[in-house]
């Protein structure tokens, strides 16, 4: 046996450390990554200094917070196009229990909690029970919760908006804990990049190194294999549906919490950002394949892109141009790296 | 297949009052007015295989599916070590110690070959909120089982799909043996094989077999069956055509049965006596010529 | 603690109930009092359909203007909206097939609009144009048209901020392709004399929003003046323009309660304000008075609504009435 076992680990050295990179899902993203933070510094001075980067970091931080779920979604198989709307949902709920029905701001956190872990449980039923595909039952709760979204804000404010939760007793605290500012060099970074990172790198962990990561892997590679074996498939969907939903609650407050106010239409359409993101960080669309890591790095290329536009002084109309080339380049690119990959293996 | 040498099974030579590992005793399935199966009989002994073989639609799938706890029989009885058992659930049959490997294996062809080896039953270490997936132990665990099945894998974290197919039934078998399966259920492990790759499989077939494990093969070749069974289930349109030891009856009987015997006869004649000189009457001829070479 | 419980309850089902108050001695913002009942009695059927997006502020009010005529005249009011011209037009038909007894149409798009305003027309219905189509609103049949001309407004931004002393100016644009939103930056190019330069943000995403002008802020130092066009825009660049340490100086279109408090507060120099309350208001009881009594204000002369500029002298007062939803 320790004869085969040293003759197996020669083997493995000859992959090679560059081909065992490749094949890392983030690979490519973060290839990306660095080429466009070089040519953007080049661009513009401002966009390399300590203020430019506190900036497309925030503007990565918001998108990157929610594509770590939507990724480990996605590597389970499914999609979920409620994920940008029900950012909206939680905030709001928060807002209005809060600032209209005065009910302590804590236990607003927690009963948007259970209301969003509600939608995600719905969401993850659904897609279970019927087997009908996730794209449709998340299609209809988008569009269910957007009507919610927009008919309760408007029934109870008159407004399309919440707002004055910074007039709610035990707000500061919470703005220290989701809506303030870290000095570094002087200038001030979100402190949602550091529960960016954070997250992200609870994400990985529970992906590569806990079994609910194998479940999900095994989910979304082939969900009948992975039923015959005593993985729990459904109970893996729904747990991913209601993550998503919680990280939606987590983002929603931190954007009240950040600006007192949040909107009805909030979040619509950010649900493709996230699956940008994602594809760019190298998840497979069709499950099973993909990173934590990688979805943030996708995030982080369209908070640069974003920012490095405007930084770089060419005409914004043109933003969504390069995050469409940016999503095919990616996509074309993953697919070319794995299948490098795998061909040296043979 | 002709380079790979296959032995023939060790003679237990078990007595006759030597409890079988799984019994099934007129085992009935109906699906509606439809009958599925009917009054199937057999045996599996440890260190032994047993091959159950049929044509399309001869009900082995069934078969496997009542034994592996996905249907439950209408009538009849499972016996395991003497004692009647009734598997409501795949889970139960597990539990029991019967695992099957499917047609589609149960891996997952995206995942390392550690990570299937692994799946459903992956150990772990740590607590609470940190108890982690150990990654240690599984990998070493694989690489022991896969080398004891003779394989060597190169790579561990290579996914299962890049594996040639005869490497992924080893993994499917390997991680059936390793989670303590006493009866070994294969569904047409060699099918979509080309020779060389279902000898291979065959040969994991007999390791599995001389480690003390009962094996129901289920097959529609007969050259696959025939080296390393110890038993042979005949099953067509869900009746049985017999249950043989394998010293009641030779290869070209069961190929001769298995073909459909003196119905394939009667259709060679039709063919021969309708072409005359054309291709159809060649075809009848062959078919002539096989059914008395076997007969 | 028990008598919490059912507020809890009520908590989780926020969505599902479409509870309409409990307020409570901590609450922040007070329900608004919903407007009493009509006096009058008309009884007309007034059918409004506009190009409106659901969840903006702007049409929520327009569609509140409609809904008080309606109960202040006694009338029956309903709103339909869809930003697609094509639906926007099979909802004006849709609209005509119920023989309402007046009809009141923004035309964001004219030419789409066209024939379904024409068949109204010809079926004898009054219309008003409201808000946008008011060069078509004569020639397609429509008895007059409210709104606010988009160039006057942006002119009326451009020679305010002039007169601050304001040269360099980003115009940010949270819609793509909308056609008036961009006339406003060209009003204010117009009057202002100095460098307009548009900059393209998400309405959706209003964080990123923030980002972006703060990035364009921190890229050219020369800015000194920020105009938005929208009043959740507005806030956003606000906490911009202090996040960049600059000073320039912010005006808006559009109002809500957070620009009104800002406005007060002095963060923000003024607000334009086109009164969507009134063109949705005016429209029906025009409508209204239209065929009760065949009035008709101005001659058919488009009526305009704005635009007003709400600076600190007024703002506290407008404050007060934007938490309402009218203003």
């Amino acid at each position: 046996m320790t004869a085969t076992a040293a003759r197996a680990d020669e083997r493995i050295a000859d992959v090679g450390v560059l081909r065992r990179l490749l094949v890392k899902p983030e690979f490519g993203a973060l290839i990306g990554a660095v080429v466009i933070f070089v040519f953007f510094s080049i661009q513009s001075d401002v966009f390399r200094s300590p203020a430019g980067v506190a900036n497309w970091l925030d503007g990565a931080s918001t998108v990157g917070l929610m594509a770590v779920p939507v990724a480990m979604l996605m590597i389970g198989g499914h999609f979920d196009l409620s994920a940008g709307v029900q950012i909206g949902t939680a905030g709001l709920a928060t807002g209005i229990m809060t600032t209209y029905w005065g009910l302590n701001v804590y236990a607003s956190l927690v009963a948007s909690l259970l209301l969003m872990l509600a939608i995600g449980f719905v969401n993850g039923y659904l897609v279970t029970r019927t087997g009908l595909p996730s794209f449709i039952i998340t299609l209809g709760m988008f569009l269910g919760l957007q009507g919610i979204n927009l008919g309760v804000t408007k029934q109870v404010t008159n407004t399309v908006q919440v707002s004055n939760l910074d007039l709610v007793p035990g707000y500061h605290l919470l703005k220290n804990i989701l809506g303030s500012t870290v000095s570094v060099a002087g200038k001030p970074f979100q402190i949602a990049i550091l529960w960016w990172v954070l997250f992200t790198a609870l994400g990985s962990w529970a992906l590569l190194k806990t079994r609910f990561g194998n479940w999900i892997f095994a989910t979304g590679g082939d969900p009948n294999a992975s039923k015959n074996v005593g993985v729990p498939t459904n109970r893996t969907t729904i747990a991913l549906f209601m993550l998503t939903s919680a990280m939606a609650w987590f983002v929603g407050n931190t954007q009240i919490v950040r600006f007192g106010t949040i909107q009805a239409q909030v979040g619509i359409g950010q649900e493709l950002i996230f699956i940008v993101a994602a594809v760019i960080g190298g998840c497979l669309l069709t499950g099973g394949y993909g990173s934590a890591i990688g979805a943030s790095v996708g995030a982080l290329i369209f908070g640069m892109t974003q920012q490095g536009i405007v930084y770089a002084n060419w005409n914004s109309d043109w933003f969504k141009l390069f995050v469409g080339a940016m999503l095919l380049l990616a996509v074309l690119a993953n697919q070319f790296v794995r299948r490098f990959a795998e061909q040296s293996r043979r | 297949m002709s380079d790979i040498e296959i032995t023939e099974a060790s003679e237990v030579s078990p007595g006759a009052d030597d409890v079988p590992l799984l019994e099934i005793r007129d085992v009935t399935k109906m699906f509606g007015s439809v009958i599925s199966l009917s009054d199937i009989s057999t045996t599996v002994r440890a260190g032994q295989v047993t091959c159950v073989l049929g044509d399309n639609g001869a009900g082995k799938s069934t078969f496997i599916k009542i034994l592996s706890g996905v249907y439950q029989p209408d009538r009849g009885d499972v016996l395991m070590d003497g004692e009647p058992v009734r598997f409501s659930s795949p889970r139960e049959a597990l539990d029991a110690g019967v695992a099957t490997v499917f047609q589609d294996l149960a891996v997952v062809p995206l995942m390392a070959v550690w990570r299937n080896f692994f799946l459903g039953s992956e150990p772990t270490k740590g607590w609470g909120p940190f108890r982690r997936f150990d990654a240690e132990t599984a990998k070493k665990i694989t690489r022991a089982e896969m080398a004891d099945m003779g394989i060597d894998i190169r790579d561990l974290d290579q996914p299962v799909g890049t594996l040639s197919g005869g490497e992924r039934q080893s993994v499917a078998i390997a991680r059936a043996v390793h989670f303590g399966a006493r009866l070994l259920i294969l569904d047409e492990p060699t099918s979509a094989l080309g020779v060389k790759q279902a000898g291979t499989v065959l040969k994991y077939i007999v390791q599995a077999r001389d480690k003390g494990l009962g094996v129901i093969f289920i097959t529609h070749n007969p050259h696959h069956a025939y080296p390393v069974g110890d038993r042979f289930l005949l099953l067509k349109r869900g009746k049985s055509l017999g249950d043989f030891a394998k010293s009641e009856i030779s290869l070209a009987e069961l190929t001769r049965l298995m073909a459909g015997g003196a119905e394939l006869e009667q259709l060679a004649h039709e063919l021969e006596r309708e072409g005359d000189k054309s291709e159809t009457s060649a075809l009848g001829r062959e078919l002539l010529d096989d059914t008395k070479t076997l007969g | 603690m028990i008598r919490r419980t059912p507020r809890w309850l009520a908590a989780v089902l926020v969505p599902l109930l479409l509870v309409t108050a409990c307020s409570s001695a901590n609450s922040v913002n007070r329900p608004h009092n919903k407007a009493g009942g009509g006096s009058g009695g008309y009884k007309y059927k007034i059918a409004v359909v506009t190009h409106g997006g659901t969840g903006d502020s702007f049409w929520s009010i327009v569609k509140a203007g409609t809904q008080q005529a309606g109960k202040d005249m006694g009338d029956s009011v309903t709103y339909q909206s869809d930003g697609d011209p094509t639906k926007q037009s099979g909802l004006i038909d849709a609209a005509v097939n119920q023989k309402p007894d007046g009809l009141v149409v923004s035309m964001a798009n004219p030419e789409a609009l066209k024939a379904a305003v024409k068949r109204a027309v010809d079926a004898g219905i009054p219309v008003i144009t409201i808000n946008a189509g008011e060069a078509q609103s004569k020639s397609y049949g429509a008895l007059t048209h409210i709104g606010s001309d988009e160039t006057v407004a942006g002119q009326a931004v451009g020679t305010e901020l002039k007169n601050q002393g304001v040269k360099n100016v980003i115009c940010v644009v949270q819609e793509a392709g909308n056609v008036s939103l961009e006339q406003r930056c060209a009003g204010v190019k117009d009057k202002l004399g100095g460098t307009v330069t548009n900059l393209q943000v998400d309405n959706n995403n209003l964080p990123a929003a923030q980002s972006l002008i703060l990035a364009k802020l921190q890229q050219d130092k020369s800015i000194d003046g920020v105009v938005t066009l929208g009043a959740q825009v507005a806030t956003k660049a606000e906490a911009a323009i202090a996040g960049a340490g600059s000073s320039a100086k912010l005006a808006t279109f559009d109002l809500n309660a957070d620009v009104a408090k800002a406005v007060v507060d002095g963060k923000m120099l003024f607000a334009v304000d086109q009164q969507p309350f009134l063109q949705g208001y005016l429209a029906v009881v025009m409508l209204t008075q239209y065929k009760a009594n065949l009035n008709v204000l101005g001659g058919g002369q488009p009526v305009l609504t704005g635009p007003t500029l709400i600076t600190k002298d007024n703002a506290a007062a407008v404050l007060k009435l934007s938490a309402g939803g009218t203003r």
